[in-house]
């Protein structure tokens, strides 16, 4: 990469604009972040105060002692996990299908795809809110799991054909050449070199399905409900318990953020389903 | 040849399971809607559809429910937020693309807006927008600009424009890191030929960059509008949906009528209308922009 010259005028406009931008995206963040540790009754100091003592009881209120956050940290797990659990094999079958052979219809079906990923999500949910009394499924991990496969499926598709697209034509062939059956060729070529984009296909689809609010919203019951949701009942209508808000959504917010980190190079793939390769 | 037939039936036979479990899981909300459409039903009343309705519906869709304001909410939504996002995006991807020491460290801790979950960033900015006790009232009324007594969230005037600033606060890094990683990809002969041919930097940017950055922008943009045009989540934790219907938003008037009214007939009416816009903008969308487009 060739690097252009800046003048040092023209240097500190830029550092000068991008601290403008990281204090105004970072710095909400931070400040929410602040609450979770500050006592209740400080929520609402102003002048704001950076310096305070750290107080942990949110934690210890909202995932110890009463505790009710703890079970949902476990059942987004079980959610996300699930989710992500159950679309990659028919994402894998999909996108290798995509990948590696031409076929009438494939923008069509790509498109398709892509069209779930775009529409909105109440038009399924409320259908599906009945559909899950009427087969005894209403409140289960379950009901949750395969009704969020509308958007994992198509999104993993996508992800994962960028990846398969990578792994050189020649490597399969070659295999063929020796005798391999294409099934063979598939789990002793593909699987191992796409693997890396078969951890970062999961890692995305088990952000997005943690993310996900409306599905649980709707679909789960107390006892099944998930971490971010988990939020909205400290929102009561008998008042707003900010630092049990707070504590809950910074344990909801850590798991995405620290896999975004991880993730490093692919994020910018990840996020455009594979179309752009960052 | 059979091995030339099973491989031709072979890509079929390994879309089919996927293609099966969508199309199960759409078509089933879909004929759900269809028919109760023409029902008369609600939930409180009655466990199952009472009677056949017509037209009824429909037309109640445009009575009972805000829909004409909640179709303007979601397009002001989608258009401003989009617009708004990906200039704001491009800026800040052309700052990071001057390479200066830090940088690449800034581009990563950039995205995290992007990776809350909306109602996580909703609530965060409910908490700094609280009229009262909340930090930016309080900021902007320092520098003397003047907050609504109810707060940006609860005057009818700049509920809906505050959604879209905090969508736009969650999603601008997104259009700003995947447009600087399209502005890498940008072949730099091409840039340096216009250099040598004299182009200014503005006219370069209008007449080489953007271009060259089309196929990847209408991408994003076409993802951001529909995402915004169905916004839920934050209408959910910000407003919900007020004052009154002032910020009402296509999804979250269906979740009132379904979920809270449990007017189900109703409901089918308003989500094949909202089918039927939807479809109308991805299609428009598809055959403008992708039409030649190789994936």
């Amino acid at each position: 990469m060739e690097m252009r010259r800046h003048t040092a005028r023209q240097k500190l406009v830029i550092y000068a604009l991008m601290s403008l931008v990281m204090v105004f995206f970072l710095g909400p963040i931070f400040w929410f972040i602040l609450l979770a540790f500050r006592h209740p009754s400080e929520a609402y100091n102003l002048p704001p105060e950076l310096l305070f003592e750290p107080y942990l009881g949110n934690f210890i209120d909202t995932f110890v002692d009463p505790g009710n956050n703890a079970p949902q940290l476990v059942n987004s797990l079980i959610v996300s996990s699930g989710a992500t659990l159950l679309s990659l094999p028919f994402a894998l079958a999909a996108a290798y299908a995509l990948s590696r052979f031409a076929m009438r219809g494939k923008e069509f079906i790509l498109n398709w795809y892509i069209s779930l990923l775009i529409a909105p999500p109440i038009v399924f949910v409320i259908p599906y809110f009945i559909l899950m009394s009427r087969i005894g499924w209403a409140g289960s991990y379950q009901a949750m799991i395969v009704t969020l496969q509308t958007l994992a499926i198509p999104f993993s598709v996508w992800l994962l054909k960028s990846f398969i697209d990578e792994v050189p034509l020649d490597l399969e062939e070659a295999a063929w050449v020796d005798g391999a059956t294409r099934l063979r060729a598939f789990f002793f070529i593909i699987i191992p070199l796409a693997l890396p984009g078969l951890i970062v296909t999961s890692m995305f689809t088990f952000v997005f399905s943690w993310n996900n609010v409306l599905f649980p919203l709707v679909l789960s019951r107390g006892s099944t409900t998930t971490l971010p949701v988990g939020t909205i009942s400290f929102f009561a209508s008998t008042g707003v318990y900010w630092g049990h808000i707070a504590a809950t959504a910074v344990v909801a917010m850590l798991p995405p953020m620290i896999i975004f980190l991880l993730l490093g190079r692919y994020v910018v793939r990840g996020l455009t389903f594979g179309a752009v390769k960052g | 040849m059979v091995v030339v037939k099973l491989n031709k039936r072979l890509p079929y036979i390994l879309l089919a399971p996927s293609i099966i479990i969508l199309l199960a899981l759409i078509l089933y909300p879909l004929a759900f809607a269809l028919r109760n459409s023409f029902w008369f039903w609600n939930l409180q009343t009655s466990p199952m559809p009472l009677y056949h309705s017509g037209w009824d519906n429909f037309r109640m869709v445009f009575l009972v429910t805000p829909f004409s304001e909640a179709l303007k909410n979601s397009l002001l939504l989608a258009g401003l937020g989009t617009f708004a996002q990906f200039w704001l995006g491009m800026g800040i991807a052309l700052l990071l693309e001057s390479h200066l020491r830090g940088m690449g460290l800034m581009r990563a801790v950039l995205i995290m807006p992007t990776t809350l979950a909306p109602v996580v960033a909703g609530f965060l900015f409910r908490y700094l927008l609280e009229p009262k006790g909340g930090i930016l009232p309080w900021l902007l009324t320092g520098l003397g600009i003047p907050v609504p007594p109810q707060g940006f969230l609860g005057n009818a005037g700049t509920a809906l424009f505050s959604i879209g600033l905090v969508d736009t606060w969650q999603w601008t890094p997104f259009f700003a890191i995947v447009l600087y990683a399209g502005l890498l990809s940008i072949n730099e002969e091409i840039k340096e030929a216009a250099q040598v041919d004299g182009a200014s930097g503005w006219r370069m940017f209008w007449s080489l960059t953007l271009p060259l950055l089309r196929p990847i922008a209408a991408f994003l943009v076409m993802i951001r509008f529909m995402q915004l045009f169905n916004s839920f989540d934050l209408v959910y934790v910000l407003t919900n949906g007020g004052p009154g219907t002032a910020s009402r938003t296509l999804s979250f008037n269906l979740y009132r009528e379904g979920l809270v009214n449990y007017n189900i007939g109703l409901t089918a009416a308003m989500t094949w209308l909202v089918v039927i816009i939807v479809s109308v903008i991805i299609n428009l969308y598809l055959f403008f922009i992708f039409r030649k487009r190789e994936w």
